[in-house]
Formats: C-alpha cells, structure tokens, sequence
C-alpha cells in the first residue's frame, strides 16, 4: 500500500517510529497529484515548494527529539475560502483572481504551528454558495468515484483531495451542508461542529450566523484528531464558545450501549431514494446490534428549513459581500465613469451568476417593506427548528438521518434550474440553522455505484458522542473506506 | 409577487447586462414562490445560549498590519492611498 493510500492515524504512527520522513510523505502525496489531478481537478492552487520545506522543517524538529502533535508532517488540503498568508486565496471567483491574503485564518495558525502540511487550495462553489461544486470560475471539480458525477458541494476539492489520495486530511467550510454534502457523495468523512466550537477568523465570510470551519477525512479517527486540533475558543472571532475540550480521538472507542438514537420520520419521507434510504435504515440496524436504542421521533418543521436557509442566508451574503466593491481589493472593472459605476461594474464582471442570484434575493429579502415578509418570518422558523431539535433532544442523544436525500447527480444536471439544485441540501440545512454538530459518514453504495453517506446529529458541543457513535458504525463495517480507483 | 430585478440590481449594486434579466427574473420568481411558503409564526423571542454567551474583548490599539501589507491588494494606488474616481461633483 503506497502512503497516499493511508490514513493520517496510520502515517503518524509511522512517521513517529521515524519509518518514513514526512518528505517522504509529502513527496508520495505530489506524486499521486500529479498522477491523478488532470482527472479530479481538486486544486485550485498547489503549494508544493512551501509543502516541501515544511516537511522539512518537520523532520528537523523530530530528529532533534521534538515531541510533535499528532498530524504534523500529515498533508492537508484546504479550501480555497480560508485564508493562509501569502498563498492565493480566490473563494474561486474572478473577483479575488489575484488576492493575496496579509494573514491567516486560526485554523491555519494552529495546524502550521504544530507541523501539519499544506498540499494546497481546494476548488468550490464560487464564495462557498451551492451543493454541486460546478459553479467554480476556473474549473470543474470532478468525483473521484466516478468522474461523470459531481464531487458535491461547496467544499467539493476538500472531499475530492481526500477521496483521490491528493491529500490525507481537509479543512472544508458548511454553512447549509457544504463539508456534509460532498463528504457523503465523494465517500469520505466530514464533521460539521457545534456553532461557536471553531473560530472562523481568516475564513470569508458567506452567511456568519452559519458558517463553520469543518475538518475532513477518510476515516473517523482522522476527522477527530483534525477537529481536535482545530477546536477552542479566539479572541479573532467573538462567536467562539468559551469553554475547554478534550482531546476527541482518546474517548472515540467508548461504549453506545444504551445510547438512545432518534428517527426522525421527516428524513426518510417519499423525497428520500428507496435505495438510499435503505442502506441509512441497515446502518441504523447496526448500531442497534451495537447496543444504541431506535426511538422514532419526529421533527415537524422540517420541511420548512430550506427556504427558512435560503432567506437567512442569502440575507447574511447581501450585507457580507458588500465588501467586494473593486475599491481595496479585489477585482475592479477597467471603464468606468463615476465611483457608483466602478462598484456596480466591478461586481458585475467580478461575481458569478449564481452570487448575484443570491445577492439580489438577499437584498429584496432585507429590503424596506419586506423584511417582515421574509427575513423575520425565516428567523422566527429557525426558532421553532431549534426549539424541536431541543425538545427531541430531552428522550434522544442523537439523531440519525441521511446526509442527502440521493447520491451525486451527473456533471452538469440541474444547471439550469437554482430551485432544483438547492433542494440537495435538504436533510443538512436544518442542523445547520439549529447550530448542532453533524457528521457525514460513508455507509455503503448504491445501486449506481456511488457513495451514501449516514448523518449523525448531536446536541449543541456533544461532538464526543457524535464521533464515538461515527467510529463505532465505521468499525463495525469494517473500518476506514479504502481509496477509490480513478480509472476513467 | 414578482420581483423588479432591475430595481434589485440596483440596490445590491450588480451591473447586468439587458440579455441577462429575463432568465435572472425567470429564476429569482421561481425562488421567492418556495420561499414564501413560510408560515406566519408568533414573535416569541429569539433564542439565546445562556451557557455559551459571545465574549467581547476590550477595544485596545495593538499593533496590526503595516500600510504596505494592507495595500498590497489594491487595484489602483498611489502614494500610499487608494485611487477611486472623483466622488464630488464639479462646482459643489
């Protein structure tokens, strides 16, 4: 098995007994990109020379007999809406083609800090706003299970990097299933937090009372070692809880005895694929078999979280990316006659359709006369979404459903129809409007041949359940998904 | 209700092109059918997370990035300022 193959669990107990150097390492990884990356088109920018000298500098400091943490020397890919100072940071628009970002995002100072390797910047939907990963300016990310599908979006170069061996671990972003959605239809592993459990400093900003900084992985103990790192509270961003966490890959092999799991009947309505819903209901019967209790439970509002998200999060875009006005940074329109023209024009050129969709609806949302009619009644839904979540969580510890209601669509379907295509993040908004942690993990292929992905949802910071009932399910049938076989 | 996306466009400071607005019109009414399907529910309040409260830090000048780091991404500069067009109209 070549080191791209394994997990970053397995290459940190290698890389510790000094059986391979993290060059090594990052080496094999460039190898396997520049194998597969014409195929998956994952990257938007590679950072091989920095990669290179920072697997280095991590091996220089484990010879000199440095206790290292445990993903350092472990390549990670990050996605291209966190900033890491010096290196291109596009959110894939043509607006920031050439921006350079004076900092780093926490995430990338606490993970560089401890020696983690950057493999590059992932592509996704333009400024992180869709579910298929096609709305990218440069390029077309493809699944790694199968090229003519969607990786999912928006973080589809996040799943797609882990999925093709390009990277070992990721950093993705969800705002209403973006880390979930792709992780499900590419076959890997991706946490949603708590709200308030990672900072987003150094992340641009879509929809700030949603949006959440996600780690990655092809297998559990991956994505809790990742979150484990990335986890804690920072003066750069005021949402951050203020409260201590514990190290999530020492308590992942606890007991689920007893643990009581909620059903919800909303998330296995006629919407649902039979196939996909069959193989969620025969992961359910195996963390039954586990010891978990089935409890069917219902969540009654449900089907009004998409257009609750919908509303709260085009509006939370229309005032975030007012920013982008060719002024300080970013793109700026070549002929223009007067300051109004030079914002217009230069947001005109600069965002994609789907981003001036969705600012314009942002702004009618919010707009005099009809904030009563939309924002209002789509924040007083989230309320009551909330309030359901708690009350279920009063006889449940965590609740069960699929992350998506079918497996990945087909390159280019959809394209013409934005209501359709929003409906993909149907089983993922409402978790994240509610602001609970949520994890996507693989449970088997459907009849096309594509990924499916189990949602497990748990109480507000109960992170440590979610990931020990994900690892229990992932060791139960199996272990870790072995890489997929790019062969097209 | 139909959305005016001429009027829209302008408010969200979006320059499009004419050939644009018919499939943008076509798309956002379809948008706002689903949206409005949201029920009128009673103003009980917002929900607040008593135990994870957001901390706000003191307002204290601390050294930050220097003028050259901050321009560095700026379309048009000079000497050390940004060059946007005349904001004033003549003879005002």
């Amino acid at each position: 098995m070549s080191l791209f193959q394994k997990t970053a669990t397995e290459l940190s107990g290698m890389l510790k007994s000094k059986q391979i150097s993290a060059a090594e390492l990052i080496n094999d990884v460039f190898a396997r990109i520049d194998a597969v990356e014409d195929k998956v088109q994952a990257y938007i920018t590679q950072t091989r020379a920095l990669a290179l000298s920072q697997a280095e500098k991590v091996d220089e400091r484990r010879q000199k007999g440095e206790d290292m943490p445990m993903l350092s020397g472990i390549p990670l890919a990050v996605k291209d809406n966190i900033g890491v100072k010096g290196i291109p940071l596009t959110c894939a628009s043509k607006m920031l083609q050439s921006y350079i970002p004076p900092f780093s995002a926490t995430v990338i100072d606490v993970l560089a800090d401890n020696g983690t390797i950057i493999t590059g910047k992932t592509n996704l939907n333009e400024f992180a706003m869709g579910s298929s990963g096609e709305t990218s300016y440069f390029k077309m990310t493809r699944n790694p299970q199968n090229l003519d599908h969607v990786p999912g979006g928006s973080s589809g170069g996040s799943a797609a990097a882990i999925a093709a061996g390009e990277a070992v671990i990721s950093l993705g972003t969800d705002t209403g299933g973006s880390a979930r959605l792709p992780a499900s239809y590419c076959g890997v592993v991706g946490l949603r937090p708590t709200y308030g459990a990672v900072s987003r400093y150094g992340a641009v900003a879509f929809a700030s009372s949603l949006d959440q900084i996600c780690p990655m992985g092809r297998s559990v103990a991956d994505v809790s070692a990742l979150f484990s790192e990335i986890c804690g509270p920072d003066k750069m961003d005021a949402t951050t809880a203020n409260r201590g966490y514990l190290d999530f890959t020492a308590s992942l092999d606890g007991e689920i005895n007893g643990m009581i799991i909620g059903i919800p009947a909303e998330y296995f309505s006629d919407a649902i694929d039979a196939d996909v819903a069959k193989l969620v209901m025969d992961a359910v019967r195996v963390l039954e078999r586990e010891g978990a209790v089935i409890k069917q439970i219902s969540l009654p509002s449900t089907g009004y979280a998409l257009p609750a998200y919908f509303i709260i999060s085009a509006a939370e875009a229309s005032s975030n990316l007012a920013r982008f006005d060719g002024v300080r940074f970013g793109h700026r329109a070549n002929e223009y006659v007067n300051v109004d023209e030079l914002i217009e024009k230069s947001r005109g050129e600069g965002f994609g359709d789907e981003i001036k969709r969705r600012l314009m609806l942002g702004t009618h949302f919010l707009s005099a006369g009809y904030y009563d009619k939309y924002y209002k009644r789509a924040a007083l839904m989230r309320r009551r979404i909330q309030a359901e979540f708690e009350a279920v969580y009063q006889d449940c510890d965590c609740i069960v459903s699929p992350t998506a209601a079918t497996t990945a669509a087909k390159l280019d379907e959809n394209m013409d129809d934005p209501a359709k295509r929003y409906s993909a993040d149907s089983c993922t908004v409402a978790v994240s409007l509610a602001g609970l942690p949520a994890i996507s993990v693989p449970c088997g292929t459907a009849l096309d041949g594509l990924p499916v992905g189990l949602q497990i949802i748990g109480k507000r910071f109960s992170e440590e359940q979610v990931l020990k009932m994900a690892y229990r399910f992932e060791t139960a049938t199996g272990g870790p998904k072995s890489l997929s076989v790019i062969n097209q | 209700m139909k959305i005016d996306v001429r009027h829209t466009a302008k408010l969200a400071k979006l320059w499009l092109n004419e050939n644009e607005i018919a499939d943008f019109e076509k798309q956002m009414n379809e948008i706002l059918r689903i949206v409005e399907t949201l029920p009128e529910l009673p103003d009980d309040g917002f929900l607040l997370d008593p135990e994870n409260v957001m901390s706000l830090r003191p307002d204290i000048v601390e050294p930050s990035l220097s003028r050259s780091e901050l321009l560095a991404n700026a379309p048009q500069k000079q000497a050390g300022c940004i060059v946007v067009p005349k904001t004033l109209k003549e003879g005002i």
